[in-house]
């Protein structure tokens, strides 16, 4: 028997099983994407600090609509030709269609770009400054590391004089890292002092590595080969030695429950030592002479004197400054500082006078004193607009991110206030597609400027990492993208390799094409949901 | 009907179009055969079963001797290597217990029960009993396997890795597994990750697998197969299938959430300011809701317990009318019960979350869907226990697993009613009562009923019965240690023992009971149960070999069918040919009737099977006109 109902639907139903299939698999779809909805709404009114509102450029999500609405009527096209047996035009449609999909993912990839570039950090006052890294800042060239890659991480920089590993636990990359940064900056790392173990049962200790042996994943691979097998046979011996005592135990107490002896059985440390062999859980080594080494923050738990690596490797050395140096800052936000300041009962305008950056920062006292005027003009234009409302208040005042945030648009606004550079239209037009310009703009608009280590409350770039917001667009953009190679995928392989099957029977071919056009459709529904709740809400 | 079995070697005429030998590889390895699938899924499940028990010995052995070291009877399993870095001087540690505590659930709930009810079950049976000659998507449902295998294979093989298996209860409640394996560089490689990374898996196959379950019962039944002649059965793997389809997104939206905290640092569900011992004030925005991680598990969590469920009220449903000879009381309250079931279902998610701090509105509604949704299971399991009276019972095996289920699976649906509301569950959450309640539902409720099937079906999938003598050794000490093991459970839990006591509640007896050492009174009292309890664990693993015997040797040696119908059933299935072979039936059936004919006075057997053709001549047409011809649709 073979299964019926491939091509022709069946008459009770009216469908054929695919398109049965591909309702429920979007059933099953719609599910999944509500749960991330639901997220959405559940995180945004739960959101603990102030939700970045229409924060990302709208002009190339507004056009990546656009484009995924063409395609979705093209696939449309492309179906009806294939019903009307014209092989031609299905060509061309299905071919636009597959081209719009990776027009989409293009603009896509730049979005995501400029994002993975541009830090954020969060300072203990909950001050926020936006802008770019760039350490060390030689001429106008950036520094590079010892890879060759242009340095733009936020890092912590100790002069260590001393690694100890454990030997079960180091992490090999990060071994060899650190040897780069060793021979980078030409020092040496080498064995502190012969490493020597009982290997054999009962036989003397043997050299397993001698002093001075230059540091490398072979030689901690060496260590910890003997340390597991010594580990093994401990293991073994121990529990045979406490088997021992149970039984004794219980022969001892007749009628006694195991939970009442069980304080009185132990091992005979003494009488075991002899059948054991030595682990060597920690092997240190020296850094000759004392070096500079860098360390990204979530790896290590620094302090001056013992650091700590997050494979438990210990780094001993001197704690050195490791500011957050910003190339260019192009945001200063007080909208979080605000937000606990009124949540403490305290004045917003008198805490943020009061933060660490507008005591420290010339340019960031600046930049406030000029911002307060323009939300005073901007209240009068609401005033003026709009009038009092029957409580004898504003009908309309500035909203809280107008208030607090002095975003990179504020600040060219006040650079060209002041007389600084205006934009070309292809520059600006450049800006509403991937934010500041720094070339165009340059010093004046967007400083430098340096955090101390010490005022860092949280730090990231513009990853899933820097907030809720940047983790459902990513996540919820991620997976809508992944649908879209997916469906594409699907498209472009009737397109390029659906000939023999529209020659043999192009009735299945059609209902393949109406399939994969309805999950293209159901991927377009999706991005009229994410678009405006990440772009425009 | 023919008194011999009949077998389909390929020689029928009907078949020779594509007569070909497909090779070992392609018939027992990479087939698209759903009996081959419905076998691979079976046996699959019950060596995951095997594996998640044995873990769940281990653990007894902590909780009822937390001092003395593993014995070596269990402890041989592991490498001396594994052993140094898990157990401590042969005990086992906390950090094990949890480790193997969380794999315990996660394989029988995910890789277990699941994959045998509805992957087994529902692969070898429902196709032949809508006569259908495949699934909808035979090489969809050979993906649907070994994508399974292959999510199943990556939560197990973290055992081996430096960080363990996951370690987070199989709930996996953020922050806690959010944290878990956080000195791992490579998050890749933690069990914590691995587990997150194989249940994705596992819901790609769930999904494949009820979209191919869907489209077949809706497209693929017979002629004359309406919806209300279809047996329960088939009803009861549509509404699974509709489970699994629609409650496990929303899991995979927060699988893929978590995975995003623990690789891209993000914080869905790490709060703001969250301090831990280990890492201190996190690297972390902060921003999120535990809460939410919460929402999204069990609104897959709760259906899941139907999706176990219903596959084993399926095989009941098939093995008591056949064994009773009688017709099941009430099929189709039972059928709009399993459909307000599968509604209710995900509707009742937060009653495992009374504790969170929800509000109270929050919880009474819960509180009412939940005990809404007692009643259309009771009208199931009702309607069961009723299709025993008046019968003429006969103790095949199938229907002595099948008899036991009832009052099992009661024991476990009632002791959830105090769970349901709040107020009661205040006392309760958390302790083992609550884990007595479910193991009384899944262990010698659920996996009695897959018993009953597998002793059912297996005379049609190998031509053998089973051996009767192995299968009372099986039956009734497994009865026996069932209870041994879970009646002593709602005991302690009502005396407040904690379900994640790795030592059993032992160190509350270091001390003398106080007004700080509050359970001091209650564990000195029940904590000889442990032992009581851990040694129905083991008897109980004992008493599974008859059965491992029996499952293989019958293949070879078991007592022959004498005929393709040896029950003397109704439903399809038995049409086929014995076992049946690839596309199943040797010629398209047709349906006649509804599927319970039995206890017919009108025909020379007392039962008439949904196959076979009215006879013109007949007496009489059953009063109520279950008899027609067949509905044309194609």
């Amino acid at each position: 028997m073979e299964i019926p109902y491939l091509v022709t639907p069946r008459k009770d139903t009216g469908l054929f099983n695919s398109k049965i299939a591909i309702w429920l698999f979007l059933a099953s779809e719609v599910m999944l994407f509500g749960g991330f909805f639901s997220a959405y709404v559940f995180l945004r009114l739960g959101a603990d600090y102030p939700w970045p509102e229409r924060t990302l450029p709208v002009l190339p999500g507004l056009i990546n609509t656009f484009v995924l609405i063409g395609s979705s009527v093209t696939v449309v096209f492309a179906w009806a030709s294939l019903k009307l047996r014209n092989w031609r035009n299905f060509q061309i449609y299905m071919g636009i269609t597959v081209f719009c999909a990776v027009v989409f993912m293009v603009f896509k990839g730049i979005e995501y770009n400029v994002k993975f570039h541009h830090q954020a950090v969060r300072l203990k006052d909950y001050t926020v400054i936006e802008g770019h890294l760039g350490y060390e800042k030689e001429g106008e060239q950036y520094v590079l590391d010892h890879k060759g890659n242009r340095v733009e991480e936020n890092l912590i920089f100790i002069e260590a004089s001393k690694l100890t590993f454990n030997t079960v636990r180091f992490h090999k990359p990060w071994v060899d890292e650190l040897l780069g940064q060793a021979e980078h900056r030409k020092a040496k790392i080498v064995l502190a002092e012969d490493v020597s173990a009982v290997t054999e049962e009962g036989k003397a200790p043997t050299v397993i590595a001698k002093a001075g042996e230059l540091f490398s994943n072979d030689l901690l691979g060496r260590i910890q080969k003997e340390h597991l097998a010594a580990r093994s046979h401990n293991g073994q011996e121990r529990t045979d030695a406490l088997r021992a005592e149970w039984v004794k135990a219980k022969a001892d107490n007749p009628g006694k429950k195991g939970w009442q002896i069980a304080s009185t059985v132990n091992i005979d440390a003494a009488a075991l030592a002899p059948k054991l062999l030595t682990e060597i859980s920690t092997v240190s080594f020296n850094v000759e002479p004392a070096t500079k080494f860098e360390f990204k923050p979530r790896d290590i738990k620094e302090a001056d004197g013992q650091s700590r690596l997050r494979d438990d490797t210990v780094v001993d050395g001197k704690l050195l400054a490791s500011p957050m140096v910003f190339h260019h800052v192009d945001a200063i936000d007080f909208q979080h500082l605000a937000m606990k300041a009124e949540a403490k009962g305290l004045d917003p305008m008198q805490a943020i006078e009061n933060s660490w950056l507008i005591q420290n920062s010339p340019f960031a006292k600046a930049a406030w004193t000029w911002h307060k005027g323009e939300v005073a003009k901007l209240e009068k234009k609401l005033l003026d607009g709009y009038g009092l409302g029957d409580d004898k208040k504003p009908r309309r005042v500035p909203t809280h991110k107008e208030m607090y945030r002095i975003g990179w648009k504020d600040l060219g606004a006040k650079a060209e206030s002041e007389g600084g550079v205006k934009l070309s239209w292809m520059d600006k037009t450049k800006e509403e597609f991937l934010g500041p310009n720094y070339d165009a703009r340059g010093e004046a608009t967007f400083p430098g400027f340096s955090v101390p280590r010490e005022q860092v409350g949280f730090a990231a770039k513009f990853t899933p990492a820097w907030n809720t917001y940047y983790a459902l667009y990513f996540t919820m953009t991620g997976l809508h993208g992944l649908h879209v190679i997916g469906g594409a995928l699907v498209l472009a392989y009737y397109l390029f390799f659906g000939r023999k099957m529209y020659l043999e029977n192009p009735e299945w071919l059609a209902n393949r094409v109406e399939i994969g056009g309805l999950f293209w459709h159901f991927v377009d529904l999706v991005w009229i949901f994410v678009f405006p709740i990440f772009y425009l809400m | 009907m023919s008194s011999h079995a009949t077998t389909d070697t390929g020689h029928d005429a009907h078949h020779d179009d594509h007569h070909h030998d497909p090779g070992f590889i392609r018939k027992w390895i990479f087939s698209t055969d759903h009996k081959i699938i419905g076998l691979q899924y079976g046996i699959t499940a019950l060596l995951f079963l095997a594996f998640g028990f044995y873990l769940m010995m281990v653990m007894r052995w902590s909780i009822a001797y937390p001092h003395q070291p593993l014995p070596e009877w269990m402890s041989w399993v592991f490498t001396d290597g594994w052993k140094a870095r898990w157990l401590q001087d042969g005990k086992v540690t906390g950090e094990t217990y949890n480790m193997f505590g969380a794999m315990h659930g996660t394989i029988m709930v995910f890789l277990g029960i699941v994959p045998l009810g509805f992957g087994a079950f529902g692969n070898y049976v429902t196709p032949l009993q809508i006569g259908a000659p495949d699934m909808a998507f035979p090489r969809l449902n050979m993906a649907s396997y070994w994508i399974y295998l292959l999510g199943g294979l990556i939560m197990c093989g973290s055992f081996f890795l430096e960080s363990g298996s996951a370690k987070s209860g199989w709930t996996n409640y953020s922050p806690l597994a959010g944290f878990a394996d956080g000195q791992i560089v490579n998050q890749w490689l933690a069990g914590q990750t691995q587990w997150l990374v194989g249940l994705v898996f596992l819901i790609t196959s769930s999904l494949l697998g009820s979209v191919n379950f869907i489209t077949t019962i809706i497209n693929l039944r017979v002629r004359g197969m309406t919806w209300m002649r279809m047996p329960f059965f088939v009803w009861a793997m549509l509404v699974t299938a509709f489970l699994l389809l629609l409650a496990f997104p929303p899991l995979e939206a927060a699988g893929i959430m978590q995975l995003m905290d623990r690789v891209a640092h993000s914080s869905f569900f790490m709060p703001s300011g969250l301090f831990t011992k280990s890492e201190g004030l996190a690297d972390l925005s902060g921003g999120g809701s535990p809460l939410l991680f919460q929402h999204l598990f069990w609104f897959l969590g709760h259906p899941e317990v139907y999706v176990l469920l219903l596959p084993a009220f399926a095989c009941v449903a098939e093995i008591i009318p056949a064994n009773t000879r009688k017709p099941l009381w009430g099929y189709k309250s039972m059928v709009y019960s399993v459909l307000a079931l599968g509604f209710l279902s995900f509707v009742v998610w937060a009653h495992h979350m009374y504790m969170t701090g929800m509000g109270a509105a929050v919880s009474t509604f819960f509180q009412t869907t939940t005990v809404l949704i007692s009643v259309p299971s009771v009208v199931i399991i009702t309607a069961l226990l009723i299709s025993l009276w008046g019968g003429s019972i006969r103790f095949t095996p199938p229907m002595m697993w099948a008899c036991a289920f009832i009052p099992m699976f009661g024991i476990g649906g009632l002791t959830g009613l105090p769970l349901a509301f709040n107020l009661a569950d205040l006392h309760l959450h958390d302790t083992y009562y609550v884990i007595g309640h479910f193991h009384y539902v899944v262990a010698p409720g659920i996996l009695f009923g897959f018993f009953a099937g597998i002793l059912h079906w297996y005379p049609k999938f190998t031509g053998r019965y089973m051996s009767k003598t192995l299968n009372h050794l099986h039956f009734w000490p497994s009865l026996v240690c069932m209870n041994l093991i879970f009646f002593p459970m709602l005991v302690q839990g009502m005396a407040g023992f904690h379900r994640r006591w790795y030592n059993g509640g032992d160190a509350y007896l270091e001390k003398a009971a106080d007004g700080v050492n509050v359970f001091g009174q209650t564990v000195a009292q029940h904590i000889d149960l442990n032992i009581i309890m851990s040694m129905g664990a083991w008897t109980l693993a004992l008493f599974q070999i008859p059965f491992i015997i029996n499952l293989f040797t019958a293949w070879k040696v078991g007592k022959k069918v004498e005929n393709d119908n040896p029950w003397n059933a109704t439903t399809l299935e038995w049409a086929t040919p014995t076992p049946p072979g690839h596309g199943n039936f040797l010629k398209e059936p047709v349906t006649y009737r509804g599927p319970y004919e039995y206890s017919r006075e009108d025909c020379e057997d007392d039962f008439l099977p949904q196959w076979s053709a009215p006879r013109r001549l007949d007496p009489a047409i059953a009063p109520g006109g279950t008899e027609s011809k067949p509905v044309a649709h194609s």
